[in-house]
């Protein structure tokens, strides 16, 4: 299998764990998790519409041509359903889940210009998402909660694997990434997210 | 005796005047309306219409007074809630919404709290006011402390007000550490105050909407200075105060 087959294999893959992980979310909704569990999934809610928002735009744009342009548009179809997945979670637990037209996202006036600019754009998106991911798959209480943050964590993985081959890096980089606190990452992100 | 009346001709010749050019400086000739408004509207809406009559406070408690009969012409709240309670009531005609707002965290230019970001509010000894939880910034603020999973903090307020001005004064006179208010009303006393921004994934949905009261007497006039607060002019008005533009699903 070449390396194209292996990341739309894996990219299809992690769909199929994204769904699991929903029809576990459906399962789970009578658990009730705490209000500072809940504020990873309105964190990674707003995300998942801004990388959303970034692939629309990125394609949009067509700097990138074949397997990855296709895996681009794929990766906005998975930030749509973990949109979905989280907007349930939030909304079977009593909040009153964002929608995309409460953001105004503030991209910089080159982050669609070059490839260059775009990939590194969306691969600070995607590793801050994938840290705080991985924090609420490791700490929050609720089972199911977990495992739909773990799948969503391998896929962000995935999605983080694209840019960095589209930046001419690696696919694979370091064993162990760190996971984020909420603090950091929305630190991170902030400027973006308007 | 030639002087004295030239004096008196002038003097009379100058009230004349004056009284002519009060009469076409006023904007009209009707009775002004009677609007009742959010308090975080103070500052643009006598901005833009010093001609009307107003009534400022916490939408909720405005709500109660129309209920009561009190002789509005219109009611523009800082939270849908309370206009859409009216709607069903019968007692005002179908809200609009006509701007957006955020929140943000004050505190005194002093800042004897140490405060640099919203996430300090759970390490560091504060003394917080926030409004009460009927009113809307008050349960703007709760939302936003559930948003960012820290409603732990409100165990650290040490007075709950019944509108936004309030919360505003308070901070900015160094009654307390910090607030919850509008980011208009940051704005309205950023020599007394800094602000911290609270993150956009932690925002809440605000949105004002504005409703003729169908006990009004003027119903022509209030929907016509409706129109007036949707144009550009109101618009622009609204915005160079620091509101957000209108909601994009909202938009007339």
């Amino acid at each position: 299998m070449d390396r194209r087959r292996f990341i739309l294999a894996t990219v299809a893959g992690g769909a199929g764990l994204a769904t699991a992980g929903l029809t576990g979310l459906t399962a789970s909704t009578a658990l009730g998790a705490t209000d500072e569990e809940l504020a990873y999934a309105n964190f990674g809610l707003a995300v998942e519409f801004l990388l959303a928002d970034f692939y629309e735009k990125t394609t949009a744009a067509k700097l990138f041509k074949g397997a990855t342009q296709r895996n681009l548009v794929r990766a906005r179809m998975n930030a749509q359903e973990h949109a979905s997945s989280l907007t349930k979670l939030l909304n079977d637990a009593g909040q009153d889940a964002a929608v995309e037209e409460d953001f105004e996202f503030a991209w910089p006036a080159s982050t669609f210009r070059s490839k260059q600019a775009a990939a590194t754009q969306g691969l600070k998106i995607t590793q801050n998402l994938l840290g705080v991911y991985q924090t609420a798959a490791t700490s929050i209480s609720v089972a199911a909660y977990r495992a739909l943050y773990a799948s969503m964590t391998a896929n962000v993985a995935q999605q983080a694997a694209v840019l960095s081959e589209a930046l001419g890096r690696r696919t694979t980089g370091i064993s162990f990434p760190a996971a984020l606190d909420l603090e950091s990452a929305t630190n991170a992100l902030e400027g973006l997210l308007g | 005796m030639k002087r004295i009346a030239l004096v008196l001709a002038a003097a009379a010749l100058s009230v004349s005047l004056t009284l002519a050019g009060s009469a076409a400086a006023r904007p009209r000739a009707t009775a002004p309306l009677t609007i009742y408004a959010a308090a975080s509207l103070t500052d643009v809406f006598r901005a833009l219409d010093p001609a009307q009559r107003y009534s400022f406070a916490g939408s909720n408690a405005l709500e109660t007074q129309i209920r009561q009969g009190a002789p509005a012409d219109l009611f523009a709240s800082a939270s849908p809630v309370n206009t859409q309670n009216l709607f069903r009531a019968g007692l005002v005609a179908k809200p609009l919404t006509f701007t957006a707002n955020r929140l943000a965290l004050i505190v005194p230019k002093s800042n004897p709290a140490g405060l640099h970001s919203i996430y300090d509010l759970r390490t560091k000894d504060v003394k917080l006011v926030v409004a009460g939880p009927s009113v809307p910034v008050g349960g703007y603020t709760r939302t936003v402390l559930r948003k960012l999973g820290m409603s732990s903090v409100l165990a650290k307020v040490v007075s709950q007000e019944t509108d936004v001005r309030a919360v505003t004064g308070k901070v900015a006179l160094g009654q307390a550490d910090a607030g919850f208010v509008y980011v208009t009303d940051a704005r309205a006393v950023a020599d007394q105050v800094s602000v911290i921004r609270i993150p956009a994934w932690a925002q809440p949905r605000v949105r004002y909407e504005i409703a003729v009261v169908n006990r009004s007497q003027n119903k022509t006039a209030a929907q016509a200075w409706i129109r007036t607060l949707l144009s550009a002019r109101g618009q622009n008005a609204l915005r160079s105060y620091g509101f957000q533009p209108l909601p994009k699903k909202a938009a007339p």
